[in-house]
């Protein structure tokens, strides 16, 4: 009876590892053989007989991108857009996300459930009049443009998602600092921003992969070198020259390295702020 | 008061401010602005735009059409086919995602040695852009020099070389597992924090009492995820709906419009056409559409969960 | 002088209200004790002296001074929470001399004035440490050397020993009542906990539902508790409480009901005759005694001896209540049992009022 038990529970083990392990290549091996498809010279990628190991290994790819191509430009401008969305997002979205954690007020539910409609918006509704009012103010083709237009949809998403962990750090806390000599933005910047470090670090961290991953705003709102970002960049050097594989490869692999590292090092913190309003509501 | 005089006046200020009532609607109105400025006119301008002739190659076409747009759709058999792909896409890839998801969050919740990097290699995909993701995958799956394709002709399962994106009768198949790829790890993460959230004696009380590992998933994990799912479904058909991307990237509607969906028609009308009357028609329909199906959802989700309590 | 002074305090949120017309002064040196049980309105009259909540009507006076205009920090008082609210990105010394930080006391008097609070609660071994290292105990006593650091005007306490296990909680209390009497400064001290009340306070203010139900020193509440919510609130094993009738003997007023016949201390008051009362008696007043001498006879229905004394449930008519006989008690169950009352001692209430009735 216990043997049968343990038996059962080792096959049980066996599976889970079994479907780990198939889910997790399915996951990745994309990117495993987008990363040895850079590597490889497009002469062993173009063959008869599928190279699976490189047979020989080439940087060309990565040179050729970097130095044949706009492509610094692409990543210093995706960089630019990325800072300002994050920036215009940490200044406005904090304080909002402070007060809808702290204070109760009339309308509060209805402005958090506001925040949330905008999420169903399709992006070409609010692509077209975007493009009409920033080309009537001289906005479209400009980096801080593009940061405006991310910010309709990053805005809201970066204020639920920092609410969440306002929420964690304990109300105590600020009242502890107020009764002991604090200001409410007193204990706002020295308790509870402290506090919920990680939550912003994260959430920053979240819409920053978000503005520098985005493709469709872009490719409506910029025309020319001066602010085109990388995916627009990369999908256009695609359909007009003919782009090798090799190349776009190692173009792929430099524009998701940055995701992938920051993804790393928050993972954790990000998760949960992304859980948790899915397991509350 | 005894502060210390050293401190920044304005600073001070507006410390002092803080301790009015006023201070929650001035922590409100930077985002506010924002939000007036960048979401609130501009979709009511591009509501207005719907009802207009707008064409960015004709400037001088720029009256009021009223419903014209609206009533062009219709007769617009485009329209129609992309509406019936957008059903068949999104319903297609929210089930192989929730199945996958599913699978990714029981297996996971099981806590093994190791699972942790498991963890985070089944999320990496989400948050990967769609430009790489779609030329990962159309890499892959090249008919000339797809791995996929080598694969399946070394294991028999085809005889050539197929290519997936050029074949009307494959193609929105193919983009559905591209967007699976893509989408699944959402619901993973989202099912994993729920199970999670299920106290473990309940599964031991069940147990005790006799039930089996098929009556607990159907009377403990099920029902005390029905809310989670929710909540991922819901998110992820509005994410499914409103962004073209992959498709845009992957086939661009093609062949013919056999991967048609209406929010890719709807960006190529005002990308392609500049026909930002029609486009924003489209666009307007889509929100609608959208609102319909989410009301109704959380409606029928809510009526289910009711039954599960009694 | 009253340090506070209460007047006629109200709170709502929208059209709920949650505290209707509180009225409390508190002499100087004073422990107020705010007892009741949860959403009785005592926390949130805690928060409005605090400034952390503000007040929909009526005035808040501390040391004279009207403050419900003040925020927090100018109010002068120092406050304890229940989860002690230590700042855990701070170290333990920083934690206790941030108030006198934030009022720019300079670093060596800080120093100073941190190291005395801190032998005073016997920390001083643990100024070192981060919250987060520190036991539930230790955490209690870093909390209140942040209070009595800036020596402030009134001290305000929530619930704070509810986060601890019995026999700390037991320690804390006493800690508590030694710190009041070393320091003389007034405190207000919020709990559901009628043990901390008793202990404590020298003032107790019983509250239900938003309205101050009684407010009196300890000894009072206890003995001639001003309705039947008071009474059932305060004492562990609860007040026994037997309906019945007042009727005329030739020795005076009794009270009688089946079972029961208590001869009532001779009142000044003219005594409405076969009207329904409910008499209230504590369990520790009454007695076994021998049949001829009872007042109350009933049946044994459990006995459960606890050591220093015996629980004594009896049957007494339809009624059951608990009697606290000596630990040596010898009856057994379906026994029957003779118990005496003092008379003194009893209470009578309103059936319908359930206030007290004097007589």
């Amino acid at each position: 009876m216990i043997e049968s038990k343990r038996r059962r529970r080792t096959v049980a083990n066996i599976a889970t590892y079994f479907v780990l392990a198939g889910l997790s290549m399915f996951c990745i091996g994309p990117m495993i053989w987008m990363l040895l498809t850079s590597l490889k010279y497009e002469a062993d990628i173009v063959t008869q007989t599928m190279q699976y190991i490189p047979r020989r290994v080439t940087f060309d790819n990565y040179v050729a991108i970097w130095t044949q191509s706009g492509f610094p430009r692409l990543i210093g401008n995706s960089i630019t857009v990325t800072f300002l969305t994050v920036t215009i997002c940490v200044a406005t979205g904090t304080l909002a996300a402070y007060a809808f954690s702290r204070f109760a007020f009339r309308g509060r539910t209805q402005l958090m459930l506001g925040y949330l409609v905008v999420r169903m918006f399709p992006a070409v509704m609010m692509i077209i009049p975007l493009y009409v009012v920033m080309r009537g103010v001289g906005l479209v083709d400009s980096r801080f443009g593009l940061a405006l237009a991310y910010t309709s949809f990053l805005l809201p998403l970066f204020v639920w998602m920092l609410k969440g962990f306002f929420d964690s750090a304990p109300r105590e806390l600020e009242s502890a600092a107020r009764i002991d000599g604090s200001t409410r933005l007193g204990a706002m910047v020295r308790i509870v921003m402290p506090l919920a470090r990680n939550g912003l670090v994260a959430s920053s961290v979240f819409i920053a992969i978000a503005a520098w991953n985005e493709f469709l705003f872009a490719l409506m709102l910029t025309t020319g070198q001066g602010s085109r970002t990388w995916p627009v960049g990369l999908q256009l050097m695609v359909g007009e020259f003919q782009l090798p594989w090799g190349v776009l490869a190692a173009g792929g692999i430099l524009s998701i390295l940055p995701v992938v590292v920051l993804f790393a090092i928050v993972q954790r913190t990000m998760v949960q702020g992304l859980t948790a309003g899915a397991i509350k509501g | 008061m005894t502060s210390s005089s050293s401190r920044y006046l304005p600073l001070r200020a507006l410390g002092e401010l803080s301790e009015t009532r006023y201070w929650m609607y001035l922590l409100l109105l930077p985002s506010l602005v924002m939000i007036l400025l960048v979401i609130a006119y501009p979709t009511l301008y591009g509501m207005a735009i719907s009802f207009r002739d707008m064409r960015l190659t004709r400037p001088g076409l720029d009256g009021w059409v009223g419903f014209k747009h609206y009533a062009g759709m219709w007769s617009d058999p485009v329209f129609w086919i992309a509406l019936k792909n957008t059903v068949v896409w999104v319903t297609a890839a929210i089930v192989l995602e929730l199945a996958l998801g599913l699978l990714a969050a029981t297996a996971l919740n099981r806590d093994l040695p190791g699972t942790k990097i498991f963890a985070v290699l089944i999320l990496l995909p989400y948050f990967l852009p769609n430009v790489v993701a779609g030329h990962m995958w159309a890499l892959l799956l090249d008919p000339r020099l797809g791995v996929i394709n080598d694969l399946l002709v070394r294991v028999g399962v085809l005889e050539t070389y197929k290519a997936w994106f050029a074949d009307p009768n494959t193609a929105l198949a193919a983009t559905v597992l591209v967007e699976a790829w893509h989408g699944f790890p959402f619901f993973a993460l989202l099912l994993l924090a729920g199970l999670k959230s299920i106290p473990e004696d309940l599964y031991r009380a069940a147990a005790v009492d006799g039930a089996g590992v098929s009556a607990q998933l159907r009377l403990i994990t099920l029902p005390m995820l029905k809310t989670v799912i929710a909540a991922a479904v819901i998110l992820r058909v509005i994410g499914l709906v409103n962004s073209p991307d992959l498709l845009l990237i992957l086939t661009g509607g093609g062949p013919g419009d056999a991967t048609q969906v209406l929010s890719l028609y709807a960006f190529q009308t005002a990308y392609k056409e500049f026909n930002f009357g029609y486009a924003s028609a489209l666009s307007v329909v889509m929100f609608v559409i959208l609102m319909i199906f989410a009301a109704a959802y959380i409606r029928l989700s809510r009526i289910t969960k009711g039954e599960g309590d009694d | 002088m009253a340090t506070l002074s209460i007047k006629d305090v109200r709170k709502s949120y929208g059209s709920v209200q949650v505290l209707h017309g509180v009225d409390i002064e508190l002499e100087d040196g004073g422990f107020l004790v705010l007892l009741g049980p949860s959403g009785c309105g005592k926390s949130t009259l805690l928060n409005m002296i605090a400034g952390l909540d503000d007040t929909s009507g009526g005035d808040i006076l501390i040391g004279g001074r009207s403050v419900v205009d003040l925020a927090p920090k100018d109010r002068n008082i120092a406050m304890v929470f229940q989860s002690y609210a230590l700042y855990p990105t701070m170290s333990v010394e920083r934690n206790i001399g941030f108030g006198l930080e934030m009022r720019g006391v300079d670093a060596d008097q800080r120093k100073r004035a941190v190291d005395d609070a801190a032998r005073l609660l016997q920390i001083s071994h643990l100024l070192d440490r981060r919250p987060a290292n520190l036991s539930g105990g230790q955490r209690q006593r870093v909390a209140m050397g942040r209070a009595i650091v800036r020596d402030p005007e009134l001290f305000l306490f929530d619930e704070p020993l509810s986060n601890l296990d019995a026999k700390l909680r037991v320690e804390m209390r006493t800690e508590i009542k030694r710190l009041h009497e070393r320091l003389g400064t007034s405190i207000v001290y919020v709990t559901h906990d009628q043990i901390e009340a008793m202990t404590l306070g020298t003032k107790v203010a019983v509250m239900k539902g938003g309205h101050i139900q009684q407010l009196a020193d300890p000894r009072t509440i206890y003995e001639r508790p001003a309705n039947i919510f008071v009474a059932s609130f305060i004492g562990s094993p609860a007040m026994n409480f037997l309906p019945g009738r007042l009727a005329s003997s030739p020795s005076g007023v009794r009270f009688a009901a089946n079972g029961v016949s208590v001869a009532m201390p001779a009142g000044k008051r003219q005594v409405d005759f076969d009207r329904p009362v409910i008499l209230g008696v504590r369990p520790e007043e009454l007695k076994a005694v021998a049949r001829d001498e009872a007042s109350v006879t009933g049946v044994i229905d459990v006995v459960e001896p606890t050591g220093p004394e015996t629980m004594v449930t009896v049957q007494v008519g339809e009624q059951s209540i608990i009697a606290r006989l000596p630990p040596r008690f010898a009856g057994r169950r379906k026994e029957p049992i003779f118990l005496a009352v003092d008379p003194a001692s009893v209470n009578l209430f309103d059936p319908d009022s359930e206030q007290r009735i004097d007589i």
